[in-house]
């Protein structure tokens, strides 16, 4: 009775578990599949004329070494000037990045471009959310966007997403963000294609079925839609996704715009500490954005079940990791019969796939960005995706611990100062 | 992504490789300059896009399906004769209904058990299960009549989007549902059938309108199905494997479907081989494959291939082979038309790979198996029907081309006119046979009194009537399943290849003695079968029961005999 139970459970947790990663397979491949998905998620070969205004908000902490540049950045876009306007935003004791910023202020200033503030809070909680609420008062141009102070933007970009707000008449544009490091550390390859499928091609699905967690920069709202719902939530890890469900929940479409040409550039986190940390803040955000319960106020069955699934993954994502070690033990040790055998292998083929395509994935990425893949990545990648699996289940299961003890702080701002010399370099390198 | 895609795809014409049909010198796609040559007046397919069906093409792809229902539908149950291989599949899916195992007797990986896992799960849910139309044997070929219909479908659309004419899939279809080879071979309960299905499902998912992922998907695992239903299908890999590269190439997604595809095919493949090692049956003890020496202790997946490849049987070419005594006289016009036909689309293939390249995946498929038969390996019978459907294609295909240049109305009426001859002269045997006396009658797949199974029911009443429930009995696979699917149960009735091979039956039930046998029931040509099976000696015993036995019952017509043996 009890190896029945067993052999039943087994089989009822790989049918499950291949189910799923099928899915998530359909969902990485959606954009390559579709017979005309690819062109719409491409910018406009063509832009209209610059129309709209933007306030960009730039969230800093402790980002002196690259705030001069990515301030730069942004006020040379090809846009004109008065159409645009930065905030710098910085809690109270950053002296340094605020510094940083009034230099380049008034070095601009001189040159006449007179478009930057800074903006100071010195209120809890120190985190992003209510950085980017405390500046939304001051914003008074036509759309509202964020970008990280590490940022590597495009200069067309604004030209972009004034074109696809105009034509497609969307309120809220979520432009590509990619990683492009994929040779710096062992995990990086990886890393960099998460990003890869996730802006290329899952979000198009997300976006299509009105239930998208929207991504924390490179993303435009319309400044009333914005104020309207009430800006971010400030006890939210991904304040961003949590908005993207609210947007969705209001009805509000989406437009995603992957174009290899005009994404934002980043950096996968330098150390894999930085790594974990990131990764159980995301995870931590998605478990607690599923408990908040916005999902629930969506329209359509559809897109609740959608939300909930994308919000649940991570809870998935640590059952796999045991579910990955228990798997290896069973096989391992003990004889079940042929059938079932078979079965509880169906998953591990499903990995297998998910491995294919992900290694075909970045031939398809490094192309797009006249890179160069090698089969050496290529290897160094299978060599490193088990272990990767485990880290990602290990940070799963870190939130799901930090979440169960009521932990809720943003982990950043905690940490990331022991490692900031070293990530400020590496991001300064990229921009 | 790469600034010759982006150009290509936003270009004038073409977004993607989509089958395109180009008229000459009408249209071509931007990038390949086909120039029109005098020698294809018809319309060529490149890669791409076929025209939609169309009302015309509806009417012959249904007239197409519903011959086939005619033809194989009509006598399915009386004509052919029960063959023991149609019995031997119907006796492991009966297996793995009511004992979860892949064959009664020690699996041995023989063939790979796709085949019968798919009669399985067709029987298993129907009413009554192996009699839902009255013995087993019956069942498995209601499954045959299905996979026909479907596979008529399949062949009709695959060679129109090879050709772009819906002349040339008429054409194929009439032969692929009419020649008295594809009659008689594909009403039987055969591997090989359900193998072309698959083949010709993985062939027409790589023809699509767009190539997408989930068509490579499909395509893949399609054929991994098809491998291990029979791993012949292994010669059409080939082909397929171009034609994925030709339709992909140049498109956004051809590095996934490329790599996917295989991987699709890997999963059935990887599932059979898993069972094998979850078996611990992969490989022999102390991988020792010497032919001579088979391994004792335990099966062996790998022994076995390696077995069949070393296995020869004379040529095919040689006389007295199946090619003389049955093909040939089943349909030796159309083996010809066959043969001519692929061998032009191979030079056409091959001549022009960009333009023609449905003829060269005809062509090259058909090829492969042909080369496969002609190899000199175990031959049998019904080995020929995979190339039926490969020679339809071709025929098809190569009529259209050299019927372009006359007129429409010509081009309609030629063909019919020969389909009509094909059908009225009697000595072709398509629809009309000069029988024995000299007479003309309607031909044997059709002839409604003729009901060669009837005599193997009657052999079984017979059985039923006379032979006790618990008698040790020694008979063809041909009845298997009935006498053990059907009460009353003859639980100790065995093949005499069982009997004569496996261990559990040969020594435990019969301790190798003849007089241990209680009776012997004859199949048609079953003492020729049990003499060619006796190289070793290890049908002696029985035959020594055959001679020491007493005709008990007797039946025949023609040149088919029936008889039951009571022994000692």
């Amino acid at each position: 009775m009890m190896t029945l139970l067993l052999h039943t459970g087994l089989v009822l947790v790989s049918l499950l578990l291949t189910v799923q990663s099928a899915h998530v397979l359909y969902l990485m491949l959606y954009t390559w599949d579709q017979p005309d998905a690819e062109a719409k998620a491409k910018a406009p070969e063509e832009f209209v004329a610059p129309r709209l205004s933007f306030s960009v908000l730039l969230p800093a902490r402790h980002e002196e070494d690259v705030i001069q540049t990515t301030i730069d950045r942004v006020v040379r876009a090809d846009y004109p000037a008065e159409l645009l306007e930065v905030f710098v935003i910085c809690s109270a004791d950053d002296t340094g990045t605020i510094g940083k910023a009034e230099e380049k202020i008034a070095a601009l200033g001189r040159e006449g471009l007179h478009n930057v503030e800074v903006v100071v809070f010195d209120d809890k909680p120190i985190n992003k959310p209510h950085g980017l609420n405390a500046a939304l008062p001051h914003a008074s141009h036509d759309v509202v966007t964020i970008f990280d102070a590490e940022d590597d933007i495009h200069p067309a970009i604004f030209d972009l997403v004034n074109t696809v707000m105009i034509e497609d008449e969307v309120n809220v544009v979520q432009a590509g963000v990619q990683l492009m490091n994929y040779q710096s550390t062992w995990y990086s390859a990886l890393n960099v294609l998460e990003y890869f499928f996730w802006f290329k091609s899952r979000l198009h699905y997300h976006a299509l079925e009105g239930s998208i967690p929207l991504g924390g920069n490179t993303v435009f709202f319309k400044r009333e839609l914005l104020v309207r719902l009430g800006g971010w939530d400030e006890h939210n890890l991904t304040e961003d996704a949590d908005l993207g469900l609210r947007v969705s929940a209001a009805g509000e479409r989406v437009r995603v715009v992957y174009d290899d040409r005009y994404v934002t550039k980043e950096e996968t986190p330098p150390t894999l500490g930085q790594f974990i940390r990131q990764r159980t803040r995301w995870s931590q955000g998605f478990m607690q954005t599923l408990s908040k319960g916005t999902w629930k106020q969506m329209p359509t069955r559809k897109q609740r079940w959608l939300a909930f699934y994308v919000l649940a993954f991570p809870h998935g994502q640590a059952l796999l990791g045991l579910y990955l070690l228990v798997s290896l033990g069973m096989i391992l040790f003990l004889r079940v019969p042929v059938l079932v055998a078979l079965v509880s292998w169906l998953p591990v083929l499903m990995l297998l796939a998910h491995f294919v395509t992900q290694a075909v994935g970045l031939y398809e990425f490094t192309d797009a960005h006249g890179l160069k893949a090698t089969p050496k990545a290529v290897l160094r990648m299978a060599v490193a995706w088990y272990p990767y699996q485990l880290i990602l289940a290990y940070a799963a299961l870190r939130a799901m611990r930090r979440q169960l003890t009521g932990r809720t702080n943003w982990e950043k701002t905690q940490h990331v100062g022991a490692h900031r010399d070293k990530a400020s370099e590496a991001n300064s390198h990229a921009a | 992504m790469p600034r010759e895609m982006r150009r290509r795809a936003t270009g004038p014409g073409v977004t993607r490789p989509q089958l395109v049909v180009v008229h000459d010198g009408v249209r071509t796609p931007a990038g390949q300059a086909p120039a029109p040559t005098e020698r294809s007046p018809r319309p060529v397919v490149p890669l791409g896009g076929v025209p939609r069906l169309g009302q015309r093409g509806r009417i012959a792809l249904g007239a197409a399906v519903l011959t086939g229902l005619v033809t194989h539908g009509w006598h399915l149950f009386q004509y052919p004769l029960y063959l023991t291989d149609e019995g031997i599949y119907m006796q492991r899916a009966w297996s793995l209904v009511r004992q979860t195992r892949l064959s009664p007797y020690t699996y041995d990986y023989d063939h790979a058990p796709g085949g019968w896992i798919q009669l399985a799960g067709f029987a298993f849910p129907l009413p009554n299960q192996f009699e839902t139309f009255g013995n087993a044997v019956n069942t498995g070929r209601f499954l045959m009549l299905l996979v026909h219909l479907v596979s008529v479908a399949l062949l009709f659309e695959i060679v129109r989007r090879l050709t772009g004419s819906v002349l040339a899939a008429s054409v194929a279809a009439f032969f692929y549902n009419v020649s008295p080879l594809a009659v008689y071979y594909q009403r039987q309960v055969l591997l090989d059938n359900l193998m072309m299905f698959w083949v010709l499902l993985s062939l027409y998912l790589l023809l699509g309108r767009d190539m997408r992922i989930r068509h490579a998907l499909g395509a893949g695992t399609a054929l991994g199905i098809a491998l291990i239903t029979k791993e012949n299908a292994l010669f059409f890999v080939p082909t397929l494997v171009y034609l994925l590269h030709r339709r992909v190439k140049g498109s956004t997604q051809r590095r996934f479907t490329r790599s996917l595809w295989p991987f699709a095919t890997a999963i059935p493949v990887g599932a059979y081989l898993l069972y094998a090692v979850l078996k611990n049956e992969l490989v022999p003890t102390g991988l020792d494959f010497d032919l001579n020496n088979p391994p004792a202790d335990h099966v062996s997946l790998l022994y076995t291939l390696w077995w069949q490849l070393n296995r020869s049987q004379g040529s095919l070419l040689s006389s007295g082979s199946f090619l003389y005594s049955s093909w040939i006289p089943r349909d030796g016009l159309f083996l010809l038309l066959g043969l001519l036909a692929m061998l032009a689309a191979l030079y056409w293939g091959f001549r022009d790979r960009e333009r023609n390249l449905g003829f060269l995946v005809v062509g090259t498929m058909a090829v492969a198996y042909a080369f496969y038969l002609i190899r000199g390996s175990v031959l049998l019978d019904f080995y020929i029907a995979p190339m039926v459907v490969l020679f339809a294609m071709s025929i098809g295909m190569v009529t259209d081309r050299l019927l372009g240049r006359l007129s429409s109305r010509l081009r309609i009426a030629v063909p019919a006119m020969a389909g009509a001859l094909l059908l009225f002269v009697p000595v072709t045997d398509y629809l009309l046979t000069v029988n024995d006396e000299g007479r003309v009658a309607v031909a044997d797949q059709y002839h409604p009194k003729l009901n060669l199974t009837r005599m193997q029911e009657q052999q079984v009443a017979w059985i039923r009537g006379n032979v006790p429930a618990d008698a040790r009995i020694i008979m063809d696979d041909d009845l298997w399943s009935e006498l053990h699917d059907v009460p009353p149960f003859y639980p100790f009735a065995h093949s005499h290849w069982n009997a004569a091979a496996d261990p559990d039956v040969r020594d435990k039930l019969f301790a190798k003695k003849w007089r241990n046998i209680d009776y012997i029931v004859m199949s048609n040509k079953m003492r020729q079968s049990m003499e060619s099976n006796n190289g070793d000696g290890r049908e002696d015993w029985i035959l020594t029961a055959l001679k020491n036995a007493k005709k008990v019952w007797e039946t025949g017509q023609g040149d088919i005999n029936l008889q039951i043996y009571r022994v000692g």
